[in-house]
């Protein structure tokens, strides 16, 4: 088992060392501008020199998204068994809600901060926009797939509705959720970004905004990779969290 | 058992006149056409009949799940007609929730009926211990075989604690070996614990093996065929497979199965 799990990380990580060094490489061997492309070891130093600054921002970011995708994730479990409860209620909205999902929830943004101002709620509110169709869909899907009789097999021995859902459906719709969970998750650090480009005092966005103006590569690229660092922790966290919740099935795929 | 209107003596089910009929489009489909049949209390009861006919349509009406176009069900001695929860009921796949331990499997009818669930538990560890499962308590359903999962399904229906038990082709998907077992274990519960048990199946023999009252079916739509009674003295030992009467109301039994085949055809 553990040494599966090494066999597994291996491959991407050798990749991920090959790929830093050849960059190193280019960027020594080419004599490249440093402020055009850095290298990794000139993104390194330019992270700890500004690191201070970059806590506070990273802490802004963090909190920002979590508050988001909490936000996000609550919308879309509650859209979901809104639909799937009441199916007229579906059948009116689901294919609006597709149809949405054509809007660029970007484009909305500066809307939203026409109407709001540059507070919190404007944020969270792109963050949820991103995050809370993924969480529905997959919600709704995995509900759907409810195996009719097991179903039928609750009805007949009593069950009333929300016995129904809460000991069949739901968590027969559990990998489903975390499905949706996953890309919510990336997603939303995504919106965090985004929504703070449009205005914000702090922030990983705000800082990435300061560096633009001020052409520093070196840290435009310290802030990706803290994005990308963040954007892995609550991916993880998510997958942690669906190795403790959803038990007892065959592992679909053949090398688990 | 305490409701007033009812008598002791009320036969565990009591099926009079059940005709349904599916609606496809335009046309309708009679699956069911003037059932009639009773199980009385303690009785084992089978079905035969062949697949695609309407015996688990029948289970779903005495099960409430569907609505009956005519006739009456009476569970107990009351009107059953979309009423459920009446009944132990085991489905023709084990339907077990992969997300639960085999303990919390056979425990969710008791769940949805409310029973307290200390209880519960002490019972599903007591019945698991009796049916061959000590130890797979806390193992989850995908890491049992065929034979276990339909054990598991089996248990579960027993311990909802009704009299009456339906078993819809509990073990059609088992190999013949293995489905002897499962007579010899699902005779032995029974002796025990005497439930009544309506059982559908398309295999004559186990239908005869099993039952006290075979109802033989013809293929849809549905009909009572004939309703035969079955003399072997319990409990049954597997010798009653080589018994003279047996061979002969198998091959009846067969013959009518074919007979109502042909003509349907
Ligand atoms: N809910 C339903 N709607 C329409 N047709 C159904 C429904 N349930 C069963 N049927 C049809 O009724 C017939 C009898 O089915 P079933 O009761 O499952 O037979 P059996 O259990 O004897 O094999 C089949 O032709 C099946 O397609
Ligand atoms: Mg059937």
């Amino acid at each position: 088992m553990a040494e599966t799990r090494i066999r597994r990380w291996v491959p991407p990580l050798v990749a991920v060392v090959l790929i830093l060094t050849a960059w190193q490489l280019f960027t020594v061997l080419s004599g490249i501008d440093r402020w055009l492309l850095p290298s990794p070891a000139d993104i390194v130093a330019a992270g700890g020199a500004d690191r201070l600054s970059l806590a506070g921002h990273t802490l802004a970011t963090v909190r920002l998204t979590l508050l988001g995708f909490a936000a996000g994730v609550a919308t879309g479990l509650l859209v979901a068994v809104v639909l799937h409860v009441v199916p007229v209620v579906r059948a009116a909205v689901y294919p609006l809600l597709v149809v949405s999902q054509n809007i660029p929830t970007i484009a909305l943004a500066p809307l939203l901060v026409v109407w709001l101002g540059f507070g919190v709620l404007p944020k969270v509110i792109v963050i949820v926009l991103v995050c809370f169709f993924p969480v529905a869909v997959a919600t709704l899907d995995g509900l759907a797939r409810t195996d009719p009789v097991t179903a039928n097999y609750l009805r007949m021995s009593g069950a009333n509705r929300r016995q129904l859902f809460t000991k069949l459906e739901f968590p027969n719709a559990l990998p489903a959720v975390f499905s949706g969970l996953k890309i919510a998750a990336t997603y939303s650090v995504f919106g965090a970004i985004i929504s703070e480009w449009l205005g914000s005092d702090q922030g990983i966005g705000r800082y990435m905004i300061i560096q633009k103006s001020a052409f520093r590569a070196d840290r435009m690229f310290v802030s990706i990779a803290i994005v990308v660092l963040v954007s892995l922790l609550i991916f993880g966290a998510v997958v942690l969290l669906e190795r403790i919740l959803v038990r007892g099935r065959p592992r679909r795929d053949a090398h688990g | 058992m305490a409701d007033p209107g009812v008598t002791p003596m009320a036969s565990a089910l009591e099926v009079s006149g059940v005709s349904k009929s599916f609606r496809r489009g335009r046309e309708t489909l009679p699956v069911l056409v003037d059932i009639s049949l009773r199980v009385e209390n303690g009785e084992f009861v089978s079905i035969v009949g062949p697949s695609g006919g309407g015996k688990s349509t029948l289970f779903h009406i005495v099960g409430g799940l569907l609505a009956a176009d005519q006739g009456t069900v009476r569970v107990g001695g009351q009107d059953a007609a979309g009423r459920r929860g009446l009944i132990g009921y085991m489905p023709q796949q084990p339907a077990l929730l992969p997300w639960r331990t085999i303990e919390d499997n056979v425990v969710l009818a008791r769940e949805i009926a409310g029973e307290p669930r200390r209880g519960s538990s002490a019972l599903a560890r007591e019945w698991l211990a009796k049916a061959g499962l000590d130890g797979f308590a806390s193992a989850y359903p995908h890491t049992l075989s065929g034979g276990m999962q339909q054990r598991v399904a089996f248990l579960r229906a027993l311990l909802s604690d009704h009299e009456l038990l339906l078993l819809d082709e509990p073990f059609s998907a088992l190999d013949a070996i293995l489905r002897v077992d499962m007579h010899r274990w699902l005779l032995d519960i029974w002796e025990e614990n005497r439930r009544s048990i309506l059982f559908i199946t398309h295999n004559v023999e186990e239908a005869l093996l099993l039952s006290s009252t075979v109802y033989v079916f013809t293929g849809r739509p549905a009909t009572v065929l004939e309703r035969v009674e079955v003399p072997f003295a319990r409990p049954r030992s597997d010798e009653v497979l080589d018994d003279p009467e047996f061979i002969r109301l198998k091959r009846r039994l067969t013959h009518l199965l074919k007979h109502d085949a042909r003509q349907a055809r």
